[in-house]
């Protein structure tokens, strides 16, 4: 059984009449094992293929070798299909018409997927609505269910075919019973688009500019998903009584606002997907707003837990003491300060990049010289080195800049998609 | 039951090999290669622990075959305190004393957070119906670095107080430790039929002081940047004498009709500004007053304590403190008016002693607050100081500390 830990970093100390208490919980995982193998039960990867016209020939030849590449790294026993997608989703593999729409995999079903990937012909547009409609299908058509369901998706365009409203109905009808880590290759896609499915499916998005990466691409995720050997954690948050949750996020490995994806577990308790752990640290960023008491009261602000089914395996205590005492009460905690600003920075890059894109280059050029000028004070190198290919830095310091005159979009979507990784502030 | 009809990928081209050329899996049943040997769940088939209760695929309910294995016994690898799992028996759970909600296995109310009280945070001690203390957390600090150590039998007694410092790292472990380890050095030389001659208790002070200061060490970690630090005074009731000792600024006091004298000096800087002609009220309100010279702990410069004996002249009271108690009444005129009003109403210590300590706590209670006090001279055979014959301290008659305590330096650090 995997471990957790946790640990919380934050000034506890709060002056006469404060109310706002702040704190970075690290949670650690170790002893993950594998993907199905920890005997909480099977786990599911399906790989969704975008087939359509847009493609074109070379595109589709990569997609189809880091198709069979990511089978590749498919843990025996594990269930699995392939999916094709254009303005329709296909089940590419297995070849069944009716009953489990998904296969453990073995020598032999991965050598059939291999011959099914083989027939790929790009056609047709783009519906990524029913790419995930299909997939929760799939996966729950496995009798008794599967434990740890994740899908790799591969897009190269916009979902010409369906409206908003259709994708985003597809999104809410599969968010919580599986990952979906994305992937765009080319630059006709719209990072805003695929980073909504990613998000609301606890995964990551990212470009692929050269198809020759992809191959490598599609490996890693699968490795790392085959790594996952935790299942399904959530992050419960407690809260005293008449206490307010300000925010919720996950401030590490990525920026990812959980505030508004809260189920109740009990009147003071909410309960945030996090979805499937390797061994892995992840940090969160908690901001609880407390009714404040007379100096020298000590309070808990909030118990942050880490719960696999009924198990609650960690617990960081944030707690607040008031305190007449300036010199504790003044001080900030590295931590929150540090991630304060990374959670800044993913959120200037995105509104200087959307201004950018309609125009208003007064605005993207503010919102892109303050994203060099955080980048540049918490370290962030690949933030630093990403802005550098779309704007001219004369004083990182102060965060002046210009607009470059001619960006390259794969530069541009890569900075975009890039946004929310964020360092960290301790070894 | 329905099943979904796949939309299966459309063969290619009817010339090429197609995919339906594949010969399809049977993937209905599950693959019986991989058919577990061991029991199995009578509901979802899947591997089962013998001695399981619940199946943990699908959570069916299962009859155990075999007995639940032991828990293996807590070893240098088990889980910390930050791991164990977490939860607690209702028989254990205890009530928040702010709003009636249960109290949590990490020490704080499930419903409004409060912090329950730690019995770090008041405690009180009564070893004779002559001595009692009483060490609290006051109201301004959140925690209790202030501890209180007592002992007596027949007329002897020992009272230690001392007074970790707040800016040092687990000085409430260690001012605790310091306190208690005194405390039984102190009694076991005075204890009955010992040789409890004044050179034999004025040695007995400074090993006191020595073992103290090793009790502080021993709960400093060795990477600790901020070592844990403390006060320390004592005193040391044999009849009608009393044997003292401080280093810091917690204070021994002689409070009766008779006497009124502090007998400890502080090693403070508003003594070094006393000692040097400024008037007691006006050094004491410096910035600085409360920065001491002497402390126990790790990175202690000179753990010589200041010791000294008094004898006893009439009836009055012992009174060791920290320094939340005499903030609010330096004097011992001052101070014996908040006892004598305390004495008033009660003659058991214990009450008198949380009296005086409510009295700090309503005057603001800045800091921790300890009081200890024992009935002097000492009851002999138990059958004096009986309860109910409170001693009022009357007017002052006796001289403030002009008329001064006897005082040496420890014999050990001649």
């Amino acid at each position: 059984m995997a471990e957790f830990t946790s640990a919380v970093y934050q000034n506890e100390f709060l002056p006469d009449g404060g109310t706002d208490v702040n704190a970075i919980v690290t949670i650690t995982c170790s002893g993950a094992g594998s993907a199905g193998r920890t005997g909480s039960g099977d786990a599911g990867e399906i790989v969704v293929v975008d087939t359509s016209g847009s493609m074109g020939v070379a595109n589709m030849n990569a997609a189809k070798q880091a198709a069979m590449i990511a089978l590749d790294n498919i843990l025996d026993g594990t269930y699995f299909a392939v999916v094709a997608g254009n303005h329709k989703a296909y089940l590419a593999y297995p070849m069944v018409q009716t009953g489990a729409g998904m296969v453990r995999m073995d020598s032999r079903t991965r050598a059939e997927a291999r011959r099914a990937i083989s027939f790929f012909r790009a056609e047709g547009g783009t519906a990524m609505g029913t790419w995930l409609n299909l997939c929760k299908a799939l996966f729950a058509s496995i009798p008794g269910g599967l434990a740890q369901k994740h899908v790799i998706l591969l897009t190269d365009g916009e979902n010409h075919n369906e409206t908003a409203a259709q994708l985003d109905n597809a999104i809410a009808n599969c968010a919580g019973d599986f990952q979906v880590d994305a992937r765009g290759v080319g630059v006709d896609w719209k990072v805003a688009e695929i980073r909504k499915i990613a998000q609301a499916m606890l995964g990551t998005v990212d470009i692929i500019g050269d198809p020759g990466q992809m191959s490598t691409v599609f490996a890693e995720l699968m490795r790392n998903s085959m790594a996952r050997g935790v299942a399904n954690a959530e992050l419960r948050v407690w809260i005293p009584q008449g206490a307010q949750v300000m925010f919720i996020r996950q401030v590490s490995p990525t920026v990812e606002d959980l505030t508004h994806r809260g189920t109740p577990v009990n009147q003071l308790t909410m309960s945030y997907p996090t979805g499937a752990w390797a061994d892995e640290e992840r940090d969160y960023h908690v901001a609880v707003r407390l009714a404040a008491k007379s100096v020298g009261q000590e309070q808990l602000a909030a118990r942050v837990q880490l719960a696999v089914g009924t198990d609650l395996l960690t617990q960081g205590l944030v707690k607040a003491k008031w305190s007449s005492d300036t010199n504790l009460t003044a001080q900030i905690n590295p931590e929150v300060a540090h991630y304060t600003g990374q959670a800044e920075l993913a959120q200037v890059i995105q509104e200087g990049l959307a201004a950018k894109a309609v125009g208003d280059e007064a605005t993207a050029t503010t919102k892109l010289g303050r994203a060099v000028q955080l980048a540049t004070e918490s370290g962030n190198a690949e933030a630093t080195s990403k802005l550098r290919k779309v704007v001219d830095i004369a004083d990182a310091r102060t965060g002046t800049v210009k607009l470059k005159k001619a960006v390259d979009k794969v530069d541009e979507m890569a900075l975009d998609t890039a946004s929310t990784k964020t360092t960290r502030i301790r070894g | 039951m329905t099943e979904p009809e796949w939309p299966l990928l459309p063969a290619p081209d009817p010339a090429e090999p197609t995919a339906a050329a594949v010969p399809t899996p049977e993937v209905a049943a599950p693959e019986v290669a991989d058919a577990p040997v061991g029991p199995t769940c009578p509901s979802c088939g899947r591997p089962i622990d013998p001695a399981a209760w619940f199946c943990e695929a699908c959570g069916s309910p299962l009859v155990p075959t075999a007995p639940t294995p032991a828990a293996p016994a807590p070893g240098p690898d088990a889980p910390s305190a930050q791991t164990r799992r977490l939860g607690v028996r209702a028989s254990e759970q205890a009530r928040c004393s702010a709003c009636g909600g249960t109290i949590g296995s990490d020490g704080y109310c499930q419903t409004c957070g409060a912090k329950a009280p730690s019995p770090r945070d008041h405690f009180s001690a009564s070893p004779a119906d002559w001595v009692g203390g009483v060490c609290d957390r006051g109201v301004q600090h959140y925690r209790n670095e202030d501890a209180l150590a007592l002992w007596a039998d027949g007329d002897r007694a020992v009272l230690v107080v001392c007074d970790g410092v707040s800016t040092s790292v687990d000085s409430d472990v260690a001012a605790l430790a310091g306190a208690e380890r005194a405390r039984d050095v102190l009694a076991g030389r005075a204890a009955l039929g010992q040789d409890a001659s004044d050179e034999v208790l004025a040695q007995a002070l400074a090993e006191a002081v020595a073992q103290a200061n090793q009790a502080v060490i021993g709960t400093t970690a060795a990477d600790s940047t901020n070592a844990a630090s403390a006060t320390f005074a004592a005193a040391v009731v044999v009849g009608n004498r009393v044997h003292y000792a401080n280093l810091g600024d917690s204070r021994v006091y002689l409070l009766g009709p008779a006497q009124r004298l502090l007998l400890s000096l502080d090693d403070s800087m508003a003594q070094a500004f006393i000692a040097e002609g400024m008037p007691r009220a006006e050094a004491e309100a410096l910035p600085r007053a409360h920065a001491i010279t002497k402390w126990l702990g790790r990175d202690a410069v000179d753990t010589t304590p200041r010791t000294g004996v008094q004898e006893v002249t009439g009836p009055g009271w012992v009174l060791v403190c920290s320094d939340g108690l005499w903030n609010y009444a330096s004097g011992p005129d001052e101070l014996a008016a908040q006892l004598d009003a305390a004495l008033a109403t009660t003659s058991d210590p214990v009450a008198a002693a949380q009296l005086l300590v409510e009295w700090a706590n309503a005057q603001g209670g800045h800091d921790n607050v300890t009081v200890a006090l024992a009935r002097v001279p000492a009851p002999t055979d138990g059958a004096t100081g009986a309860p109910g014959t409170a001693v009022s301290l009357g007017a002052a008659a006796g001289p403030d500390e002009a008329a001064g305590p006897e005082e040496k330096e420890s014999p050990t650090h001649g």
